[in-house]
């Protein structure tokens, strides 16, 4: 069975997307979703949760549900635009390394490692500083740009023992060449690891860019989760009990962060089906269908 | 020794790489470099001062590479500059006075999570397919994945405001002089418990994944049923056979997670108001403290850099093929 048939009954990854796809969907019809606008003042300030408005307002009188279901946009779009850059910098990097061997293998093996002992989130917040404001579209980008190293490595890890695989080198025999051996041969062979790579980028991603501007190094103007944070922090929204204004972001932040580590598992488990859950009444079902089991 | 030789080596020429970054991120950005990393200091520095400032920074009259080793010659002797928000505080001052904090936080909050989550990883992965591995792989699951900012605003909701369990900033009670009694120390703890169970939590469910992992791909070996098959305990073969051979792999994944807790320490000590490395960075974006800013990286990979090395050391103690090599 192909990886995304064998997705589509892990149970985890089911309910692994399900909750993207719900939020994937609250992104896309957000203006249909409420009658609000997320940048307008609309009540009066740290009203509670009420009928007119669902998650209350904020300090600024925003609703918190309006600007909820549009932030859902930006985190989506930032996870995935920065997700998308990492798995591509790591996987071509990866391969290139684990086939090419020799010099170049050195040499990206000596930047990547240099890369992943210093410290991301610092490194982050010193370019961010710089920059000034970031918008998204600027975090994305760093992001990208900064966090491919541990895909590098495993993609690299892989490489090399599928390299030594008969199919590689009756390829090698024929005359292909390397670039035809590394995009169709051994690329086919790493779908599962891009994968886990691609979404837990997107994992990291996510909340690097709401940790980033809940320091407030994004551009205040934008709306999205991150700055929902950052803005509840800074009007003290606990200590004066709106809870609404800072838990809503949160709790948003937990179930996407949630809905993809568990379509992460599920690719894990299928790639490697030692490290499968399960229950003990399933597996026992499983043994007396096999005929094994004795009732 | 020759490998901890080129180990050294290598961290090195990283800590190299980071304080590059440093030195030619602000001269590749738009605009006048100097002008944008000292205009929140305004009018208030003397020339003098100004000047000194820019002498560590590098930027003086000379071609780039004499700048550059200028600069380099600044870090390498602990010189990071000065504080522009606090002049005319030494960064390295007002770094190293935060950095107890923060070391202590993450230091103790490694060592739990890192213990907790091996030993729930070696009874996940023992006991396959039971009750326990699905809570602890779920747990583990939504551990791994929820961020360090979400679970400290939750705790701080719940048990700083909602219950009232425990303060809500502060490493201690302010009132309190800092002395080695016990009044001063239990203070100190009670103000950590909440930071430190939220990088608790950030932290194990990795660990207990990692080691779970490691753990499944030894049960199949032959030492395992050559284990069992001389008839020793259970226990025994979990603990001395399988979890011993699977702690190698989950070491390195302890340095890479270093990292990650580093930059989980940094917002949790910005929510819970703790006076860390974190706290004392948040203070110096909101005030464009930029040699804070650069600071603080140096400072952070010199400890990610250490923090790998022990880890280095920990391997040669380890596995014995290295002692030779």
């Amino acid at each position: 069975m192909s990886l995304f048939s064998q997705l589509a009954t892990n149970k985890k990854a089911l309910i692994g997307m399900a909750i993207l796809a719900i939020v994937i969907l609250v992104a896309i019809f957000a203006p249909l979703l409420t009658e609000y606008s997320p940048v307008k003042r609309v009540g009066r300030p740290h009203q509670a949760p009420s009928w007119e408005h669902w998650l209350g307002t904020t300090r600024l009188g925003h609703d918190v549900f309006a600007r909820l279901v549009h932030g859902a946009r930006v985190s989506l779009a930032v996870g995935f635009g920065a997700g998308f850059i990492i798995t591509l910098i790591g996987t071509v990097l990866g391969i290139i390394a684990g086939y090419r061997g020799g010099v170049i293998d050195e040499v990206i093996n000596f930047f990547t490692n240099m890369v992943l002992v210093v410290p991301n989130l610092p490194l982050l917040l010193v370019l961010a500083a710089f920059i000034g404001q970031a918008s998204p579209v600027v975090i994305a980008i760093i992001l990208g740009l900064t966090s491919w190293a541990w895909g590098v490595r495993v993609t690299r890890a892989e490489t090399l023992s599928i390299r030594q695989k008969d199919f590689v080198k009756s390829a090698e025999m024929l005359g292909e060449p390397s670039w035809r051996i590394m995009a169709f041969e051994i690329f086919p062979n790493l779908i599962s690891i891009v994968g886990i790579n691609f979404i837990g980028s997107v994992i990291f991603a996510v909340i690097t860019e709401a940790t980033l501007e809940f320091l407030g190094l994004g551009d205040p103007n934008t709306v999205s989760w991150g700055i929902m944070l950052y803005n509840a922090q800074n009007s003290s929204a606990l200590s004066v009990g709106a809870w609404w204004d800072l838990l809503s972001p949160c709790v948003a932040l937990a179930v996407l962060g949630l809905g993809l580590a568990l379509i992460n598992f599920a690719i894990d488990e299928i790639a490697n089906p030692r490290l499968r859950t399960g229950t003990m009444l399933s597996r026992w079902i499983g043994l007396v269908r096999a005929g094994e089991g004795k009732l | 020794m020759a490998f901890l030789l080129r180990r050294l080596a290598f961290y090195l020429a990283a800590f190299l790489a980071a304080a590059t970054i440093n030195f030619f991120l602000p001269r590749v950005m738009p605009g006048d470099p100097i002008k944008m990393m000292f205009a929140s200091a305004g009018s208030e520095l003397s020339l003098d001062n100004l000047n000194a400032l820019k002498l560590t920074f590098g930027f003086i009259d000379a071609p780039l590479g004499e700048q550059y080793l200028r600069y380099l010659q600044s870090v390498f002797t602990g010189d990071l500059g000065r504080s522009i928000k606090y002049f005319p505080l030494p960064v390295t001052d007002l770094l190293w006075r935060a950095l107890v904090w923060t070391v202590g936080l993450v230091g103790s909050a490694t060592i739990i999570g890192f213990a907790i989550g091996t030993l729930l990883g070696v009874m996940a992965a023992w006991r396959r397919g039971t009750l326990l591995d699905v809570i602890v792989s779920l747990a583990a699951i939504f551990s791994s994945s929820v961020p360090a900012v979400v679970v400290a605003l939750i705790a701080l909701f719940t048990f700083g405001y909602t219950l009232g369990w425990f303060p809500s900033g502060y490493a201690a009670n302010p009132l309190l002089d800092p002395a080695l009694s016990w009044e001063y120390i239990s203070s100190v703890i009670y103000h950590g418990t909440l930071p430190m169970l939220t990088l608790v939590i950030v932290l194990t469910g990795g660990f207990a994944v990692t080691m779970r992992n490691n753990m499944i791909n030894l049960l199949g070996e032959d030492y395992i049923v050559m284990g069992r098959a001389k008839g020793l305990s259970d226990r025994r073969v979990m603990l001395w056979y399988a979890a011993r051979n699977a702690l190698l792999p989950t070491m390195s994944s302890l340095a890479i997670a270093i990292g990650t807790v580093l930059g989980g320490s940094l917002v949790t000590e910005v929510v819970f108001n703790y006076p860390g490395l974190g706290n004392t960075l948040y203070q110096a974006i909101l005030a464009r403290d930029y040699p804070v800013i650069q600071g603080q990286l140096l400072i952070m990979t010199a400890a990610m850099l250490v923090a790998n090395f022990v880890v280095d050391l920990s391997y040669v103690l380890l596995d014995p093929r290295l002692k030779k090599a």
